[in-house]
């Protein structure tokens, strides 16, 4: 059986099908990135105060001045983590990497917020130490 | 007014227990066969098993073809020791979906689609069903999910259209050789 063959055997519904599906799945591959909002901002604020906004898509380290020290906050391969810190868990620096969410560091009131969670005010507001 | 004929022209009527049995090796030989491709996605296959399950409902109808995808997907699973577990609920799904999908398309509209269409409905299905058990499952995250499923899609349709082919060619030659067999009968 050869391309021709194969073709007569097709109905028109058959081509429409595969062409609608093809070029719609295509499209969606394209496109569906600026479809969905982009949540790639990073956000770091100290004490309830936003001192950082950043971008996921930069490569850096953050030095980020806490309450009783300097929390480092690396940026890397769109994702964060914190790299070291003053505070005596370091329940931050095991967190590892985060793609989407939040490391806070309590003892020092650091929090930092990746992508938007949509809701801001559910950030730890009543801090223990 | 006259009543459309609305009933489908199975090749064979009734298959029996020997012919379904024939049917599930086939369909479950080739579902291990296909696990040995690598895949980017684990719940990403070529669907060869789809083929079988394709022929058995162009050639003896839904329940049958039920049948065979019911033995091939629990088999399978036993024989991968992912019985109960969530890949077991995804390829069930999946599959029981896509025949259903075939099966409805193929009687409800009989000479819409060929071989190749049913084929792609059979894929599309598989793979949406698939997606939505993963959201629910798995996954959980909606972005995920959109993201991943027009790459699935496509990937779906272009193995669904080569099954199709197959099928269509299978399909021609068992015709083919029945008419060979009926004339040294007569």
């Amino acid at each position: 059986m050869n391309f021709r063959e194969i073709l007569k055997v097709t109905t028109f519904a058959d081509r429409i099908l595969f062409s609608v599906l093809t070029l719609l799945s295509l499209l969606c591959l394209i496109f569906i990135r600026s479809l969905i909002p982009a949540s790639d901002s990073v956000e770091i604020a100290v004490d309830g105060k936003l001192e950082y906004v950043l971008s996921l898509t930069e490569e850096k380290t953050v030095a980020v001045q806490g309450l009783h020290g300097t929390t480092f906050v690396e940026i890397r391969d769109h994702r964060v983590r914190v790299t070291e810190s003053p505070c005596q868990n370091k329940l931050c620096i095991q967190q590892g990497w985060v793609v989407h969410g939040i490391i806070a560091c309590l003892p020092n009131k650091v929090v930092i917020t990746i992508g938007k969670t949509g809701e801001k005010g559910s950030a730890p507001d009543a801090v223990t130490e | 007014m006259a009543k459309p004929e609305r009933k489908v022209q199975h090749l064979m009527q009734s298959p029996n227990k020997y012919q379904i049995a024939l049917l599930s090796a086939y369909a479950l030989a080739l579902h291990g066969f296909e696990s040995l491709f690598p895949s980017p996605v684990p719940w990403l296959r070529l669907g060869l098993a789809n083929i079988v399950t394709l022929i058995t409902l162009l050639l003896y109808g839904l329940r049958a073809a039920v049948t065979v995808t019911l033995i091939r997907v629990i088999l399978a699973s036993l024989l991968n020791g992912t019985f109960p577990g969530p890949a077991f609920l995804l390829s069930f799904g999946g599959s029981i979906t896509s025949t259903l999908a075939m099966g409805f398309f193929a009687s409800a509209t009989p000479r819409l689609f060929s071989a190749t269409g049913l084929s792609i409905v059979g894929a599309f299905f598989h793979n949406g069903t698939q997606l939505i058990l993963a959201y629910f499952l798995f996954i959980q995250q909606i972005e995920a999910v959109l993201l991943i499923s027009p790459f699935i899609i496509f990937l779906g349709t272009l193995t669904g259209t080569i099954n199709g082919i197959v099928c269509e060619i299978i399909i021609k030659n068992l015709k083919k050789s029945w008419k060979k067999i009926q004339n040294v009968d007569t």
